[in-house]
């Protein structure tokens, strides 16, 4: 069969018989998928990839080890103050930084980019908005007093930890001034030029982009932390994950993303290290109590035993996730220090509950992944949960606009947030100010499942202000209980993970939970 | 020519000239008016997509004061008339609108997705001609014998065997066995950024500035997808060619011919094979027409970064604006494809002018 493609291909060998190198000793080459990547402006983002390219082409004002988040550490800025009243955090600026254009970096350039980021309002303002900047109040805010001193007052009371976290966060890289406003058009902040084109202080300065193809980034020589060991880095869009694991095998690639189970065991097997890339988002089960029956506390109960989660977690999502119950991601503070053992798979049980709630024959529904990637979790829930006579009907698709629009009955789901703290992760499961469907608060996923639920609202408005670590800690695990008594509609089953797959001889790169993975440490041998 | 003949064809200059442009003014109409209908038929599609253009902005965790400006900022707030208004007012101006999930301009991301596609099916089409049509005389010469039969099956298994499986399985011999190719992209990433486009077409550039070593990267790397894409129309090439062969072969001249003692090779060749040219070209025509659009599947495997993957893409996430921009092109191409076609078919076929 394939004999024509033999010949022809023979004939070309012949002509040119190639000796593939292996990537070069000092160029990092990373497969992965660069078909939605719509910006690199760092005010613009919030997804993974583009949070990593960013993430090495400008700097923050502090950055977070991936390993220990909670301890923050300086970056731009060397040292910084928060006042006895916790509103002001005054910075200072570290010296002889310069951007890749040559400019020294100064505190005007960081208040600038702070308050670009607010009055873009785009999706790179998510985190740091949540503290109570507006387009209106950040010029007056956020100030640089000279050019090593940014001083930051905070709008309202918040833990000053979380303002430093989202200063961390690669939507807040800090941005070239001069240069961004000489490429800017109409007045929008070069939010046009900056998709495609790099104006920060990193290791690297992007020198070609095209979407949907490759990104080449090379180092730069005069980087305030001495230069990378890296000399280039390229990402290459390898879409299929077999040809991806190929790549890595032939010592093409060097790390692969976005790639399927059997290819990240396939390559274990072989040698590589697999970064199991933990994550703050979870796969969860979502129900719309808009609908009669998932309004029933006892059918929402039955529901959290219809999943069988552990072979799922063993072998489909061994790589995406692993066994959680909580919505407070695992090691943060007030999370659970046990396994979990809530949700066991009990079909019996659920039977008899759904009996209970008025359902001796069973129910049926309607379910929804929110997009293909989830397609796999929701064949094994149907499967499981016909055991307890609950029968799915899966609708593939790409589902996530009818959960915010809750035009749906039971969707599975993933989250992911870049909030390294517990208000993260509650924000988006246990937060709805506004019931109504009028108030449209799509963002909130409580409000997605329409539960009302003004105490947990309330606990989570608390926890943002508390500034004691004790207290916030005691509010975290009050609202997780409280969360998991109502039999919620957000049943979480797994933490989920991002693996990374790393070939051997690559040192040095780490996946970041926050996905602010930096290449600077990155060694071959 | 005498006087009279001149003035009798001087007399018919004008209608012959006049009726030429009422035929063209006539196609252009047609052209126009199937582009129209091609948009408006994407634009509906759109609409009924179960997607939503916003959220692929902004991706799925978004605040509602976001949503609601982005959605403003999109025009989707207007009246769904007024908004296929302005956007054929906009194409009209050459301005297909931005796309959401590259950011750039569509008519730029087009300039660089359509020369890699289409320099994908040149190469496809050329394994396609070179192997289905050689086969399909071979066939049609042997009718019903083995090598009859062992053509069909030949043809059939590339176009029934799952592209994907067939690509990763040559990926595995030629690629990771053999390292005769390279796996994905149009350049090794040494290479990359190395060459000032010309044409858009590596192997066209590569050449035209003398970068051999370059271009045989370049050949590298479209040879795997493109003898695989080639070889998937193998099947309909030569099932056509076969049969127009079979037809030519039946005809009495042909009879007549080897009764004069007309050797078998040159009968095929010479005549036969001479008169099914036109119909063979339209047949290949509308392959290449096919292996534009239809190369998703392969342009996946090898992460090739053209049409086909950004149209789907596109239409995946509901990026309006390049699905659009991206039907348009192809409708373009399939209709300057059938004009070509038509007038080679003129130029060959002396009956039809």
């Amino acid at each position: 069969m394939l004999a024509g493609l033999l010949t022809g291909l023979a004939i070309a060998a012949s002509l040119y018989a190639a000796a593939y190198a292996a990537s070069p000793p000092n160029a990092l080459v990373i497969g992965t998928q660069l078909s939605a990547v719509p910006s690199l402006d760092p005010a613009a983002i919030n997804a993974r990839t583009p949070s990593e390219v960013v993430s090495n082409l400008y700097d923050n004002l502090v950055e977070l080890p991936p390993d220990r988040m909670s301890d923050i550490r300086p970056m731009l800025a060397e040292k910084w103050v928060v006042s006895d009243d916790k509103r002001t955090i005054t910075m200072t600026i570290r010296k002889s930084v310069t951007f890749s254009s040559g400019n020294p970096l100064t505190a005007e350039d960081a208040a600038w980019s702070i308050q670009r980021v607010i009055k873009m309002a785009a999706v790179g303002s998510t985190d740091v908005a949540l503290w109570g900047f507006t387009p209106q109040n950040v010029d007056s805010l956020v100030q640089a007093t000279d050019p090593q001193t940014l001083v930051i007052k905070l709008p309202e009371p918040v833990s000053t930890e979380l303002v430093l976290y989202s200063l961390a966060g690669a939507s807040l890289g800090i941005i070239d001034k001069a240069t961004a406003l000489k490429n800017e058009r109409n007045g929008d902040l070069a939010q046009n030029w900056l998709k495609s084109n790099s104006a920060g202080s990193g290791p690297y300065k992007l020198t070609q982009w095209r979407p949907n193809d490759i990104l080449l980034a090379d180092a730069r020589a005069d980087y305030w932390r001495g230069a990378p060991a890296m000399k280039r880095v390229v990402m290459r869009h390898v879409p299929e994950s077999g040809n991806l694991r190929l790549q890595i095998e032939a010592g093409d690639i060097d790390v692969g993303q976005y790639m399927a189970n059997g290819d990240l065991e396939a390559l274990q097997a072989k040698g590589a290290t697999i970064d199991p890339g933990p994550g703050l988002g979870f796969y969860y089960v979502a129900m719309n109590t808009q609908d009669p029956d998932l309004a029933k506390p006892l059918v929402r109960q039955a529901f959290q035993h219809i999943i069988d989660w552990k072979p799922l977690a063993q072998t489909t999502m061994n790589f995406n996730g692993f066994p959680w119950q909580s919505i407070i991601p695992k090691g943060m503070s007030g999370a659970p220090t046990a396994e979990p053992t809530g949700y066991q798979y009990d079909p019996e049980l659920a039977k008899k509950l759904l009996a209970e709630a008025g359902y001796p024959n069973g129910l049926k529904k309607t379910l929804f992944p929110s997009s293909d990637a989830l397609l796999k979790m929701a064949v094994a829930l149907q499967a499981s949960a016909r055991k307890a006579g609950v029968e799915f009907e899966i609708v593939p698709g790409e589902h996530t606009p009818d959960f915010r629009a809750r035009k749906y009955q039971v969707l599975v789901g993933n989250s992911g947030t870049r909030l390294p703290d517990p208000f993260g992760t509650l924000v988006q499961y246990a937060y709805n100010p506004d019931n109504r469907d009028e108030a449209k608060l799509g963002g909130y996923y409580l409000w997605r499942t329409a539960l009302d639920a003004p105490e947990l609202t309330k606990q989570v408005d608390l926890s943002k202000a508390e500034t004691d670590p004790a207290k916030r800690k005691a509010i975290f695990e009050q609202i997780d209980k409280a969360f998991t008594a109502m039999n919620p509609p957000l049943i979480v089953i797994l933490q989920r993970t991002d693996p990374y797959a790393i070939r051997k001889g690559v040192t040095g790169y780490v996946g970041h939970p926050t996905w602010s993975t930096r290449w600077y440490d990155v060694k071959k041998s | 020519m005498t006087a009279a003949a001149t003035a009798t064809t001087g007399a018919f200059k004008r209608p012959a000239r006049f009726a030429r442009l009422q035929r063209l003014s006539g196609r252009a109409l047609s052209i126009a008016t199937t582009l129209i209908g091609l948009l408006l038929l994407t634009f509906t599609m759109g609409r009924l997509l179960p997607a939503d253009p916003v959220l692929a902005v902004t991706g799925s965790e978004v605040d509602k004061a976001t949503y609601d400006r982005v959605y403003q900022q999109l025009g989707l707030d207007r009246p769904v008339l007024e908004q296929f208004i302005s956007y054929v007012r906009n194409v009209l101006t050459g301005d297909m609108g931005s796309s959401l999930t590259t950011g750039r301009p569509v008519s730029a991301d087009l300039l660089t997705v359509f020369p890699a596609t289409i320099e994908l099916a040149l190469v496809a089409i050329l394994v396609g001609t070179l192997m289905g049509v050689p086969l399909g005389v071979v066939a049609a010469v042997n009718r019903g014998k083995f090598v009859d039969h062992v053509a069909r099956v030949v043809g059939l298994a590339g176009h029934s065997v799952p592209i994907f499986w067939l690509g990763l399985i040559a990926l595995l011999i030629f690629y990771a066995k053999l390292r005769w190719v390279a796996a994905s992209g149009r350049l090794d990433v040494l290479n990359e950024g190395m060459i000032e486009p010309i044409t858009g077409l590596m192997l066209v550039d590569t050449a035209l500035r003398g970068e051999w070593d370059m271009f045989h990267d370049a050949l590298a790397h479209i040879i795997l997808p493109g003898a695989i894409l080639g070889y998937y129309s193998v099947a309909y090439i030569s099932r056509m060619t076969r049969s127009f062969m079979l037809e030519q072969l039946g005809q009495e001249y042909v009879i007549a011919a080897r009764a004069k003692g007309v050797s078998r090779r040159r009968m095929i060749w010479a005549h036969a094979f001479k008169n099914i040219r036109v119909q063979l070209l339209t047949v290949l025509a509308l392959t290449f027409g096919g292996l534009l659009d239809g190369a998703v599947l392969i342009e996946t495997v090898f992460g090739w970064p053209g049409l086909g993957q950004y149209l789907t893409r596109g239409l995946r996430l509901n990026d309006m604006n390049v699905v659009m921009g991206a039907v348009l092109l192809i409708g373009l191409v399939f209709l300057t494809i059938n004009i070509i076609s038509d007038r080679l078919y003129r130029i060959l076929d002396p009956r039809t002018r």
